[in-house]
């Protein structure tokens, strides 16, 4: 159900539906509402092909300020692993609407390039620009504050993402959203504080089971020299990611992600254990 | 004198000319490459031709090897040698992967810490190409029962000449 609520979350909130070119009509910019149409048309066609990028470049003629044309152009580039082109394209679009593209351009530096301090900057400067909720990630797996706390335990600030990851929970205890807990409880079993880990790993459990989780639950077990649930539970670890319940993402892989070869190698670790 | 005058003014309306239809000659699709004879293995070719390949992403699956990502990650951890240099940033390796899971036209871009290009150290692009272009357990992927060919790259984040990071 809550992966229903995130999909619909970004359907609405994502540029693409909630981009209405009659707003700019009836603020009186008719250039912008041009562009805006122009921008529909490319829409008939995949964001890779030549049509797409030719109609884009048709709408920043008609109005080159207009932003949303240099964000739509830039995501090709982005998807392709091409740093060079797609920088100055989403740039543009930052510069003439931080409001709307700032956000976004943080996620992407995080999700595809690992550019961490870039990533935490750029979020920093949206939530002092919005002020307010500064709302999810481009793919609806993390509120933007996440993945900003992501960025700081990559950069070493285990502490700092623990205080984000806790404060965020704090008001927001009802909504878990997809991985909350799960890197919430990652952080702890690296700091060593094993109860800590499990009840967040616990919480992670209930709200979106992961092969993932529960190999992280196996190694507190471990560490905590419980070990016929450490037995037990990394081998319900392997049984949810033959299952497919894993951290997934078509285009790149999760931070703290768990890979199958990493599940088997402790598998054969535990049989040395005896109880 | 007047014949300067007119070319002056030649030149001057020609540019006006280029201005107004510059306009960008885009691929078939953004990121595509064409085979070159300098560059490109003659021997490796797309089963379905060059104008029917997708990228990794479009069957939904991801990137696919044999052994998981973590694989690509374990062979680049065991064959890539540290080289000292004071150089970080970026650099992104695209290729084809046919149906029958072979790679081939290697392309290479490079940036720099703040999304400049830049060009690394050789014994670092080398390696790192070269490991790449060994690289044999790409799956063969499907898109409605039909294999095709695809579009795959590996970025790798580069910190003071260690390899530190892969993507996607």
């Amino acid at each position: 159900m809550r992966i229903i609520i995130v999909c619909l979350l970004i359907c609405f909130t994502s540029n693409v539906f909630t981009q209405n070119c009659d707003a700019y009509k009836r603020q009186g910019e008719i250039k912008k509402y041009e562009a805006c149409k122009k921008q529909k048309e490319a829409y008939k066609f995949y964001q890779f092909t030549k049509e797409y990028q030719e109609l884009l470049d048709e709408a920043i003629q008609i109005d080159s300020t207009y932003d949303n044309a240099y964000w739509a152009k830039s995501i090709a580039y982005l998807k392709s692993g091409d740093f060079l082109s797609w920088k100055p394209l989403i740039d543009k679009a930052v510069e003439l609407n931080p409001q709307m593209h700032l956000g976004y351009r943080g996620w992407c530096r995080y999700q595809f390039f690992r550019d961490y301090k870039g990533a935490i900057s750029d979020i920093e400067e949206y939530e002092r620009i919005i002020k307010d909720d500064i709302g999810y990630c481009q793919n609806g797996d993390y509120h933007l504050l996440i993945a900003k706390a992501i960025c700081y335990k990559a950069i070493g600030e285990k502490d700092k993402a623990i205080k984000i990851i806790e404060d965020y929970l704090k008001d927001n205890d009802e909504e878990s959203d997809l991985y909350n807990y799960y890197h919430l409880g990652v952080l702890y079993f690296e700091r060593g504080d094993y109860n800590k880990a499990l009840s967040n790993l616990e919480k992670q459990k209930e709200s979106n089971n992961l092969a993932d989780n529960r190999y992280y639950m196996a190694m507190c077990y471990k560490k905590m020299n419980n070990t016929n649930k450490y037995k037990e539970t990394i081998l319900e670890a392997k049984k949810l990611f033959e299952e497919g319940y894993l951290l997934n993402d078509p285009y790149t892989h999760h931070y703290d992600k768990v890979y199958l070869s990493q599940i088997e190698e402790e598998i054969n670790k535990s049989k040395r254990f005896n109880p | 004198m007047r014949k300067v005058f007119y070319f002056t003014c030649f030149l001057f309306l020609f540019s006006c000319k280029n201005k107004k239809t510059e306009k960008v000659i885009y691929p078939r699709q953004v990121g595509d490459i064409t085979y070159d004879v300098k560059l490109d293995n003659p021997n490796f070719i797309p089963c379905n031709g060059d104008d029917k390949i997708l990228q990794y992403f479009n069957t939904g699956k991801g990137v696919e090897y044999r052994g998981g990502k973590k694989e690509i990650k374990d062979l680049f951890e065991k064959n890539y040698t540290h080289v000292k240099v004071d150089e970080s940033g970026l650099i992104r390796i695209r290729f084809i992967v046919n149906c029958k899971g072979e790679t081939g036209r290697f392309r290479v871009i490079q940036m720099s810490d703040n999304y400049e290009q830049f060009t690394f150290d050789d014994r670092i692009t080398n390696q790192l190409l070269m490991i790449t272009q060994g690289l044999d357990g790409w799956k063969e992927k499907e898109n409605h029962g039909t294999k095709i060919d695809y579009y795959q790259y590996l970025t790798f984040k580069i910190e003071k000449g260690n390899l530190i990071e892969i993507l996607p």
